[in-house]
């Protein structure tokens, strides 16, 4: 009967390219199939009875209460125009005297604003409005200028405090209580939120100076100096530089700070983000009443659909389990060659490939909960599983044609840069990414130094 | 007569929608408070990290119906996006009727006698110091499900209507 949980895990993906909602067409089908189940046999009712208290279980979740918490965080940064300033003073403060300033700037920016916001969509959209036409102005080519802001918009995934860590960090804490417990170790260990935090700073800086690296570099080679125009000219003034620069740094130093040094838990650090966020918004006093009400509504919004993708995949997960589907995998990666390391191959190449059609959420509830406890039994690292899932799955959204990140900047993008320059400007950028799974794959010391160091 | 249903729908959901998403503000203010207290005072209430968990539930569980209209949960649009307008609808009609109907009715009846029961106890918290209300939280489960379902007939509603006004044309 196993084979069925295939068939489902086939005809999941196959309902979901017809574009309803993800989280009701993973529910809706697994479903049916275990309806059919219970008709013809095969399926034992008694699986699905357990649905009520997962979902109350979801509901008395306290890890993810940071989600909502970092995502008004996030909002409320961008509707109240701070992440704005801050850009707009960076690049006032660099460009035309560190080489390729602007690019550099762009960077750092898109560096903090994954630090605050940790949502792809805004970080894309917020650096394409404002610095696609100042790049192109100082002379980058297309290619460049779309690559960087795709590549530094994703940073969000990975950059601590992001929410893609928190949601990967409950899921493995989960699959890691559960290897552990089929191993027969019933005391075992655990890991958290916060220690996927701290072992991403490492990889996440990697990568930013990876980025830093290549666009100083390929100016250098190009013989490219930016175009000086008048405005940068004009000396700087230091009173509102400091106004746009210091108090979301504060923040954001602020909300890592408690993390790393291991004395807030994730959720009282969202808490304390969104209220300086929200203190930040009304000094600012950019945010009228009902801007405020919106960014309410927009936050709802996102954690419902966050939230509910949890509850779908939780009815897939429980069906896909009732026909076996755990036995499967587990002794399809028994007969991989090479062990951990061969079936950790075969997951991160699934990862990429799901990740085309998929968000980072899906495949964190859905395909992680399935294939992380197998792997884990094998031996593996969560901490250095769970950063290599996060690089994966950033990778994926800049990768064409399907790269979320892409469809961002496509979006706000003036028509004079053509899609396939996009295409082309990423390359080097998923390039980099690789180098980076590359690297960690070599050294895992580099994910799992610091939380052994901290924790 | 048919499109009174659906507006109908639509303002309980958006209401009751803008209503939990207060619950965000109060939960920002809370946890910052708890942190005050815990790392300022070093005291805590139970009660009151219960109370941001309560909130976040009411926030999601209650929003997800209005998030549905608003169109906001996640699709895989690589062929969505490129179908007629008719074609949506036709996706929206079969996926509400075939998926989020059945979605919901399975929610609400496998959780009715689960939330009956916490209700007949009147439960409450299992931590000393917790909140009594957890036939309340439960209680989110099936309301989620009714939601969700009305607005999922809000929706075949006005798709229904969309069509048959463009084979009119």
């Amino acid at each position: 009967m196993e084979y069925i949980a295939l068939v489902l895990f086939v005809c999941v993906c196959g309902v979901l390219l017809l574009g309803y909602p993800v989280a009701l067409s993973l529910a809706g089908t697994s479903l049916l199939f275990a309806g059919v189940g219970i008709l013809f046999g095969g399926f034992d009712a008694s699986y699905l009875s357990a649905m009520p208290s997962r979902l109350y279980g979801i509901l008395t979740n306290t890890t993810l209460i940071a989600v909502p918490l970092f995502v008004f965080m996030g909002v409320l940064l961008e509707k109240s125009k701070i992440a704005e300033q801050l850009l707009l003073s960076m690049a006032q403060l660099l460009s035309g005297r560190v080489p390729a300033g602007m690019a550099v700037s762009v960077i750092l920016v898109g560096m903090l604003l994954a630090a605050s916001t940790g949502i792809v969509g805004a970080t894309v959209v917020t650096m394409g409005l404002l610095s696609l036409p100042s790049l192109m102005k100082k002379g980058y080519s297309p290619e460049l200028s779309s690559g960087l802001i795709c590549a530094t918009g994703t940073l969000g995934q990975i950059i601590p405090p992001s929410i893609a860590l928190v949601l990967l960090g409950d899921v493995l804490s989960n699959a890691y209580q559960q290897a552990q417990l089929n191993m027969g170790i019933f005391s075992p260990e655990s890991v958290s939120v916060g220690d996927l935090f701290v072992g991403a700073l490492i990889p996440g800086l990697l990568l930013v100076a990876m980025y830093l690296i290549y666009v100083v570099a390929s100016a250098w080679l190009n013989k490219q100096s930016e175009q000086s125009d008048s405005e940068q000219k004009q000396p700087i003034a230091l009173g509102s530089l400091l106004s746009a620069l210091v108090p979301p740094l504060l923040l954001i130093i602020i909300v890592l700070g408690a993390i790393i040094s291991g004395s807030a838990t994730p959720t009282e650090a969202s808490g304390v983000g969104a209220f300086g966020a929200l203190v930040l918004a009304i000094l600012k006093r950019t945010l009228s009443w009902q801007q405020f009400q919106q960014v309410l509504i927009e936050t709802t919004k996102i954690t419902s659909m966050v939230f509910l993708i949890l509850i779908g995949a939780s009815i897939f997960s429980l069906v896909f389990r009732g026909f076996g589907g755990e036995e499967l995998i587990q002794s399809f990666f028994a007969t991989l060659p090479g062990g951990a390391i061969g079936a950790m191959l075969v997951v991160m190449l699934v990862v990429f490939l799901l990740g085309f059609i998929l968000d980072f959420i899906e495949i964190t509830f859905v395909v992680v909960p399935i294939v992380a406890p197998v792997l884990l039994m094998m031996g593996l690292d969560p901490v250095w599983l769970g950063i290599m899932l996060a690089v994966n799955l950033q990778t994926s959204f800049l990768t064409p044609p399907f790269g979320f990140a892409l469809f961002y900047l496509r979006g706000v993008a003036p028509n004079v840069i053509h899609t396939a320059q996009i295409y082309r400007g990423v390359v080097p950028f998923i390039i980099i990414q690789l180098i980076l799974l590359v690297i960690l794959f070599v050294w895992p010391e580099l994910a799992t130094f610091l939380p052994d160091k901290i924790y | 007569m048919s499109a009174n249903i659906s507006d109908a729908i639509d303002t309980l959901n958006s209401t009751i929608a803008k209503v939990a998403s207060f619950g965000l503000l109060l939960m920002t203010l809370i946890t910052f408070a708890i942190v005050v207290f815990r790392y300022g005072f070093d005291t805590g209430w139970i009660a009151l990290q219960e109370s941001v968990m309560y909130l976040h539930g009411f926030v999601f569980m209650l929003g997800a119906a209005y998030t549905l209209r608003e169109d906001g949960h996640v699709r895989v649009d690589i062929f969505y996006r490129k179908f007629s307008d008719r074609s949506k609808a036709l996706v929206n009609i079969l996926g509400t009727l075939l998926l989020l109907m059945p979605v919901c009715v399975f929610v609400f009846t496998v959780s009715w006698g689960y939330v009956s029961n916490s209700w007949q106890l009147l439960e409450a918290s299992k931590e000393a110091g917790g909140l009594p209300l957890v036939f309340l939280l439960k209680s989110l489960i099936p309301a989620f499900s009714l939601l969700l379902f009305l607005q999922g007939l809000a929706d075949v509603i006005r798709n229904i209507v969309f069509i048959q006004e463009e084979a009119l044309e």
